[in-house]
């Protein structure tokens, strides 16, 4: 993290040039070759200094809202999230401490959530504590299958 | 005064080892990915302040040695500003008990100038033990960032104490010595006494104010004034010590009174700038200047700061938690470079070099400097303050309060977090940092099932605040 230079001048031009001087013609496609990695490390690998992972966020969502692949976007950061928190996958014991770390990706991921997708985001979350996925389960990318079956796409 | 967070490091890298040891075994297609987090696991096993092993698959921005050190040195340097308390909490009550028992015109007086003495004890003591509880808050918290940000908040604490504690023991000699004096010295002017108090105080009180204040700016000054402040004393100090035998009616009593004063043990820092008042005029001005060497600071032959103290110091002022100018402050008045002749003049370069001075400290400097006044970057709260009740409820009060958890940011910068200027992401996006951050934490609370702790909110906003490069360097909002 830097000391909050990712704010200063015009960050969505150095957000754009980073990634296209990484051979990659949209910031979706430059993500998409990064599955489960979270949000931050995607920030930090275009700009370490200068370039933070709301941003990147910012930029995927622009993306998707052009392309209408919103649901899509909003499993992935759920993935992403889910990777950062449960590095080892869904606990097998759903004890205070590993609950929280659960609704600590939850929460976060509802946060960063768009209000379109927000009532369906709380059921998604609603749906994984009711009837947990089994023990391990690390979903690698947003056409993991059980995530597919709670938060199907509706864009056509 | 409560104990520590030592303790609390112990405990913790105990927990991380069991942690270590309850996680599932890797399963084959897990284990390529797991390598890095393995590394760290081993780390934490011996003896890291890393986050759990759970969290160190991804790298963090603080490297955990570093972050060991820092909570050890802000440890150190608790302990010792604590017994130094602890000394002068026991020498103020004996002395309370003493002057009120000393019979003669305003008996009354001197025990206020005790009295005086304990209010400064109370404040340094309560400071301490603040720095004792956020050190241990910190001890408790998952996120690396975080609590590298926390153990500075501890800095204006553990610097005002550590300041104040200096003067302190300096007025306690004086206290001492106007004891003896009144007690034993009988011929000498009690009315010249407390006024000689009285002057000592009135100069005391402006650099004691400033210090319980914990303004960061006024802190920063009233350190720069300090050697020259306790040069002041000392000199004082010295003026009664030779004037009281001067009184003796016969010169046979003067010997013994010169003798008696002279065996006073002084507990603070004047020991060391007393000898040195007492050299020929002329090598004081020789400036017989302090060097680094490899024992630690050197006066001459003799070793005036010990090499541990000043690599204690050094670590403290590269993490940002105590300011260059509070630890050469620290360095003049426990080497004894106290004197008015030499007040305006700084460190050695070596010495101020091994103290942690570099560029990125100087740089340190002249940012925050850059707006001791106008240019400084405006404050926010960055647990929002319309919610200061829910925050309270999880346990942000007294020196954990919401107001201490503030940034300072560029007017730009801020309204791009909070949802304006150029952040135009498309009108459904909620990216205003209050609401993100309210319903981040109130969407864990809801999924966890109960209240949050405090620590649990810490590792959200320190989350949070890491993808929103708020920079976590916080400061009080007063």
């Amino acid at each position: 993290m830097s000391d909050g230079r990712s704010w200063e001048g015009n960050w969505k031009a150095r957000l754009y040039e980073r990634v296209r001087e990484r051979g990659y013609d949209s910031l979706t496609a430059f993500a998409e070759a990064r599955p489960a990695v979270p949000l931050y490390l995607l920030a930090e690998e275009l700009g370490k200094d200068d370039l933070a992972a709301v941003q990147v966020l910012s930029g995927l969502f622009a993306e998707a809202e052009r392309s209408k692949r919103v649901t899509r976007l909003v499993r992935d950061v759920l993935v992403r999230e889910l990777s950062e928190s449960l590095p080892d996958g869904w606990p097998a014991v759903l004890d205070d401490a590993n609950r929280f770390k659960v609704a600590k990706a939850l929460g976060c991921w509802s946060a960063d959530t768009p209000e379109s997708h927000e009532e369906r985001a709380r059921q998604v979350g609603d749906a994984l504590l009711a009837t947990p996925p089994p023990p391990g389960w690390r979903p690698l990318g947003p056409d993991d299958e059980l995530l597919l079956t709670l938060l199907p796409d509706e864009e056509v | 005064m409560h104990l520590p967070h030592a303790l609390a490091l112990a405990q913790r890298e105990g927990d991380e080892r069991s942690h270590a040891l309850t996680s599932p075994p890797d399963t084959p297609e897990r284990l390529h990915r797991r390598r890095g987090s393995r590394e760290d696991v081993t780390r934490v096993g011996l003896g890291s302040a890393e986050g759990t092993a759970g969290d160190a698959a991804f790298p963090r921005a603080v490297d955990s040695e570093r972050l060991r050190d820092t909570h050890q040195s802000v440890f150190v340097a608790w302990l010792e500003v604590s017994n130094a308390a602890r000394h002068s909490s026991a020498a103020l009550s004996r002395l309370e008990d003493s002057m009120s028992r000393l019979h003669g015109t305003l008996p009354d007086v001197f025990v206020r100038f005790v009295e005086y003495g304990l209010q400064q004890q109370r404040w340094i003591d309560a400071e301490l033990e603040a720095v004792s509880r956020m050190a241990h808050a910190a001890s408790e918290v998952e996120d690396p960032d975080m609590r590298l940000a926390l153990l500075r908040l501890t800095g204006s604490r553990l610097e005002a104490a550590m300041l104040g504690s200096f003067l302190l023991a300096a007025w306690l000699d004086h206290l001492e010595l106007t004891e003896v004096v009144l007690r034993e010295c009988r011929f000498y002017s009690v009315e010249t006494l407390a006024w000689k108090m009285f002057r000592l105080r009135d100069r005391l009180e402006p650099a004691m104010k400033v210090l319980s204040s914990l303004e960061p700016w006024q802190v920063e000054t009233a350190a720069a004034d300090l050697p020259a402040l306790m040069g002041y004393l000392t000199d004082e100090f010295h003026a009664t010590r030779e004037d009281v035998p001067r009184a003796a009616r016969s010169f046979e009593r003067a010997v013994l009174v010169k003798e008696l004063l002279e065996t006073l043990a002084l507990g603070s820092a004047m020991a060391m700038a007393l000898p040195r008042l007492l050299l020929p005029a002329t090598s004081l001005t020789l400036g017989t200047g302090l060097a680094m060497g490899s024992n630690g600071v050197m006066m001459g032959t003799q070793v005036v700061v010990s090499a541990e103290w000043v690599e204690m110091m050094r670590r403290l002022v590269q993490a940002g938690v105590i300011s260059l100018s509070a630890v050469s402050a620290a360095v003049r008045i426990r080497s004894g470079q106290v004197l008015m002749a030499q007040a305006h003049e700084g460190l050695p370069q070596g010495v101020r070099e091994a103290l942690g001075d570099g560029p990125e400290v100087r740089g340190m400097r002249v940012t925050g400097r850059a707006g001791a006044g106008m240019g400084e970057p405006p404050k926010h709260h960055v647990l929002p303050k319309e919610f200061r009740e829910w925050f309270e409820k999880r346990g942000f009060t007294g020196e954990m309060s919401i107001d201490q958890f503030c940034v300072r940011m560029e007017r730009a910068s801020h309204e791009a977090i909070h949802g304006g200027g150029n952040w135009k992401l498309g009108r459904k996006w909620p990216g205003e940092w209050n609401r993100m951050i309210m319903k981040a934490l109130g969407d864990a609370e809801t999924r966890v099932g109960r209240m949050l702790t405090r620590n649990e909110v810490l590792d959200i906003v320190a989350k949070r605040m890491r993808n929103y490069d708020v920079p976590m360097k916080f400061t009080s909002w007063r």
